[in-house]
């Protein structure tokens, strides 16, 4: 027997139908669960976004037009309540339209050949916790849905609400901005075994 | 040619190989002669590969989140309809 469609569960849950709705919530908590702790990174905070979610799907679906899929609208919803937690959460941080990249490269010191045993060092791993946390909250929610979802740009673009380039843009920066916090890890950590060698 | 300018603000379209075939070569080329953009394009695929890593294992709900959800949209069923809050024990 074909599974029941998101399309059918939909129009039954706009029916009063509290098992369809159920079945919906079955199919997605799992998934808006993973996308909510991605975003807000604690597993409290995730809970709440997850029990956010569902409500406000509960008390909007029978406004939901279906102009997206159910899917694209829950995590519209997700995204949505992670950003206004996160946005509570974070001090005051520069607009992100301030673009502070650089135009030039700058000899930048090149620690990609870094070997993969201090690559899965717990130290590097809270310095890329704490680059994602440093971002600002719209810049998270781009970098998490492409890069972690892997969804595509016209994915994330229709679930945050923005033009494809607004996506690329954001993306790009979020990745210069994690990586330059990185290149800044790699070159404090350089410096002791630098110095236990004998270089200055 | 490519400046470096165009380069670096081209690096995550190159990455997601997100633009048309001749500006792909381009920029290839110009990473194949320029260090700099090389360290910088190398050290972003880098961060990517660590995030990626980092992330690659599938999370899971903590035990009892499922009931606490059932629990809160039952709470708000019964709102909805009308119904007392239940008495808090």
């Amino acid at each position: 027997m074909p599974a029941v469609t998101d399309e059918e569960l939909v129009r039954k849950s706009k029916e009063d139908d509290e098992r369809a709705f159920g079945e919906l919530v079955s199919r997605y908590e799992s998934k808006v669960y993973s996308l909510a702790l991605r975003m807000v990174r604690n597993p409290e905070d995730a809970e709440d976004v997850l029990q956010d979610t569902f409500l406000r799907a509960y008390r909007g679906i029978k406004s939901f037009q279906g102009a997206s899929t159910f899917s694209t609208w829950i995590y519209r919803i997700t995204a949505n309540s992670a950003l206004m937690r996160l946005r509570k959460k974070q001090l005051p941080t520069v607009s992100i339209d301030n673009a502070d990249e650089r135009e030039t490269p700058v000899n930048i010191a090149d620690w990609s050949p870094t070997p993969d045993e201090q690559l899965l060092n717990q130290e590097l791993q809270h310095e890329m916790e704490e680059a994602i946390r440093s971002l600002p909250a719209e810049f998270q929610q781009v970098f998490v849905l492409r890069d972690i979802e892997e969804m595509s740009n016209a994915e994330v673009a229709e679930i945050l609400d923005l033009s494809v380039a607004a996506v690329k843009s954001r993306l790009h920066r979020a990745r210069l901005k994690v990586r330059n916090r990185l290149a800044g890890y790699f070159s404090e950590s350089a410096k002791p075994k630098r110095r236990a060698m004998g270089v200055h | 040619m490519l400046t470096c300018k165009e380069v670096l603000d081209s690096l995550s379209d190159y990455l997601d190989a997100d633009m048309k075939e001749e500006l792909i070569s381009e920029v290839k080329r110009h990473i194949g002669s320029c260090s700099d953009c090389r360290a910088e394009f190398d050290t972003l695929t880098m961060t990517l590969k660590l995030y990626k890593h980092e992330h690659a294992e599938p999370t899971v709900m903590p035990v009892g989140c499922h009931d606490r959800l059932v629990k809160v949209l039952e709470l708000e069923k019964l709102r909805s309809k009308g119904a007392p809050p239940p008495k808090m024990v």
